[in-house]
């Protein structure tokens, strides 16, 4: 293996009870220094992940590496990682500067060089000169910061984040999005960082794993994930999106909307049902009769950035398009869009399969799956 | 007319309160100034003084201490265990159950296994230790002591550690803290107000423990709570036993300052 692998789950599979599978068979392989992002919906899994690389509970089956040696029973304090917590877990008895401190002390570190560490973390948190505060006099994102500051001033391999900007307002939010991954690349460690938030987990991540259910849906760089998603619950989960039954055609050539439509997906049986996903920013709005499908605007909702439109063709499938311009509601609009903007999802199809699919397209002909 | 209504819950409330708190207190104080053929007098507080009120106020201490510090270090792992176990209410249960039977019955039946020829003495017999004098020693006194008290001491220290933050023993081992480093940082100022409590609802009763010191120390430990229990029943100096319960009452308000809850983090 050429990849610096600094984590790696083999299979591991987490029960609390006989048919309480939490994690089903979950492998992946993270390279050091990089940003990895868990993205699920709730109870799906990602603290429970979190907590088995921390060393808080073991797998039930299956093997955790650290640095190519497998820790299944390494104890948590003697793992070079972190975490920010979900809660933040703070220790209520001490205040700010002794809750960054604690693990420095632990280290046996001298005064000086504490006092240097603890107030550079403070800064970068944005909270200079709280040094003296009690715990009980900061803001619930003012706590969360420094659940932040306690991980990094240890200089850890790893770090594990569990929701750590869920209590922030908008622009706090942002401003940290921006700081973490910022700081995650001048460190050089590796973040693991959890979410729910599938924005947040596209702007900060250089990889995301999609998990529902205990099951890894899909891995990948947050281009590969949000363009090509593996099925319908990646597709949902990662934004909006229209999500068609359709027939795969031949190649090239796929059926839905009652209409074929030019596409750039091919290797699949002819006259195959799929999925097809066509993002909501994909969509142009036109005229009735220069689009491709023609739909009646039910609603429209102004987003800021965009107005969402919903429209249903005449088989009654729901449209969401994005767009700059306003529509009139009741007016017949066509909608338009490319053939690259037509994803195509085979059903239950495994991520080895799709990954296979994907490679073919770029190595036969140069006909690569719209980017 | 709500105002009234408040007050007039407040009233029954208000009357045991002086009945049988205030108007105890302010007799005991007021006996204590009065010697044995009713004259005033500040003699009985003189009288304290003297090296025997004072050796016994000093060894009602040590067997409070004694007895307190055992309870402590029985009941903080016991009740570390309890929290940490599946069957919590269970053994909660078992716990407490003991301190529903009455004082008198459990002393009794200490005697029967202390006894020269009891249950105690059969088993030291059989691991070929011998028979020996066990019962009307301190050894007996602080032993049945421990076991009377020790719900009282477990109770306060387990609902501290229930309440702890699983995540936050988390963060400590994730912060490099080993198991004990966790416990002395972490486990144990965060649940040092039930050790408080847990002291307070031992060590004052143990002060004026009597019934224990007549019947399984066979008199030989006497405590200021003995002391009162002679003057009052057995030499009628009402005002000696006064002054002595009104030391202790002392003793017990710089207790409460002293265990009481001070500002956070101080531990
Ligand atoms: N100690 C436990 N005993 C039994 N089930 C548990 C235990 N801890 C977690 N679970 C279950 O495991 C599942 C996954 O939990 P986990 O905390 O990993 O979810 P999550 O993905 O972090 O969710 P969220 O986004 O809400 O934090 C949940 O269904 C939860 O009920
Ligand atoms: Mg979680």
């Amino acid at each position: 293996m050429t990849r610096d692998s600094i984590i790696r789950f083999d299979r591991v599979t987490k029960a609390y009870g006989p048919n309480e599978r939490v994690l089903n068979e979950v492998s992946f392989d993270m390279e050091r220094g990089k940003f990895y992002t868990l993205l699920g919906p709730s109870g799906c899994g990602k603290t429970t992940i979190l907590r088995i690389i921390a060393g808080f509970i073991e797998p039930t089956s299956g093997d955790v590496f650290f640095n190519g040696e497998r820790i299944n029973h390494v104890p948590a304090n003697k793992r070079q990682v972190n975490t920010v917590f979900q809660d933040y877990a703070l220790f209520p008895h001490l205040n700010v500067y002794e809750n960054i401190a604690f693990g420095l002390r632990i280290k046996k570190m001298r005064k000086a060089e504490i006092d240097a560490k603890v107030k550079e973390a403070l800064k970068f948190v944005n909270l200079p000169g709280y040094e003296s505060r009690e715990l009980s006099e900061m803001s619930g994102g003012q706590k969360q910061r420094v659940a932040i500051a306690r991980a990094i001033v240890n200089e850890p391999q790893v770090i594990l984040l569990d929701e750590p900007l869920s209590a922030l307002d908008l622009k706090l939010r942002t401003e940290m999005q921006y700081e973490l991954r910022e700081l995650q690349q001048r460190l050089g460690i590796t973040f693991i960082f959890v979410t729910h938030d599938q924005e947040e987990a596209l702007a900060m991540s250089d990889e995301i794993i999609v998990l529902n259910e205990g099951i890894i849906q899909q891995s990948g760089t947050p281009t590969d994930i949000y363009d090509e998603p593996i099925n319908r619950f990646v597709a949902d989960f990662i934004g909006e999106s229209n999500i068609i039954d359709g027939v795969m055609f031949q190649d090239f050539e796929v059926e839905f909307a009652g209409r074929r439509f030019e596409c750039v997906d091919k290797g699949l049986r002819p006259n195959e049902p799929v999925e097809v996903i066509i993002r909501p920013e994909d969509l142009a709005v036109t005229a009735a009769e220069s689009g491709k499908i023609q739909a009646k605007v039910d609603s429209q909702l102004f987003r800021g950035v965009h107005y969402e439109i919903c429209c249903y063709d005449a088989d009654g499938n729901e449209w969401l398009v994005h767009s700059t311009k306003k529509a009139v509601v009741g007016d017949t609009v066509g909608l338009d869009f490319e053939p690259e903007a037509i994803h195509v999802m085979r059903l239950n199809e495994t991520q080895e399969e799709f990954n296979r699919r994907l490679e073919s397209y770029s190595a036969g002909g140069g006909q690569n799956a719209g980017k | 007319m709500q105002a009234n209504n408040r007050t007039f819950y407040w009233i029954p409330y208000v009357l045991w309160i002086a009945l049988f708190v205030v108007a105890p207190l302010l007799l005991i104080v007021y006996y204590s100034f009065f010697d044995l053929n009713g004259n005033f007098t500040f003699a009985n507080y003189q009288n304290f003084f003297t090296p025997v009120y004072l050796t016994m106020a000093l060894s009602s201490f040590w067997y409070a201490f004694l007895i307190t510090f055992f309870c402590l270090i029985i009941a903080y792992p016991a009740a570390y265990f309890i929290t940490h176990s599946k069957y919590k209410q269970l053994l909660l249960l078992l716990i407490i159950l003991p301190s529903w039977v009455n004082l008198l019955l459990k002393a009794y039946a200490f005697l029967g296994i202390f006894s020269t020829y009891g249950a105690a003495n059969s088993l030291l017999e059989t691991v070929g230790i011998g028979a020996r004098q066990i019962l009307f020693t301190d050894f007996s006194f602080v032993f049945v002591s421990v076991y009377i008290f020790i719900p009282f001491m477990i109770l306060p220290i387990f609902n501290a550690l229930d309440k702890l933050n699983p995540a936050l023993i988390y963060a400590s081992r994730d912060l490099g803290a080993s198991f004990w480093a966790t416990f002395l940082k972490v486990i144990f100022p965060l649940t040092s107000s039930g050790v408080k409590a847990g002291v307070q609802a031992v060590f004052i009763p143990a002060l004026s423990l009597f019934m224990m010191t007549r019947l399984i120390a066979g008199n030989r430990v006497i405590t200021l709570g003995t002391a009162i229990e002679q003057h009052f029943l057995v030499t009628q100096d009402w005002g000696m036993g006064a002054t002595i319960a009104v030391f202790l009452i002392l003793i017990m308000i710089v207790m409460m300052i002293v265990t009481g809850t001070r500002k956070k983090g101080v531990l």
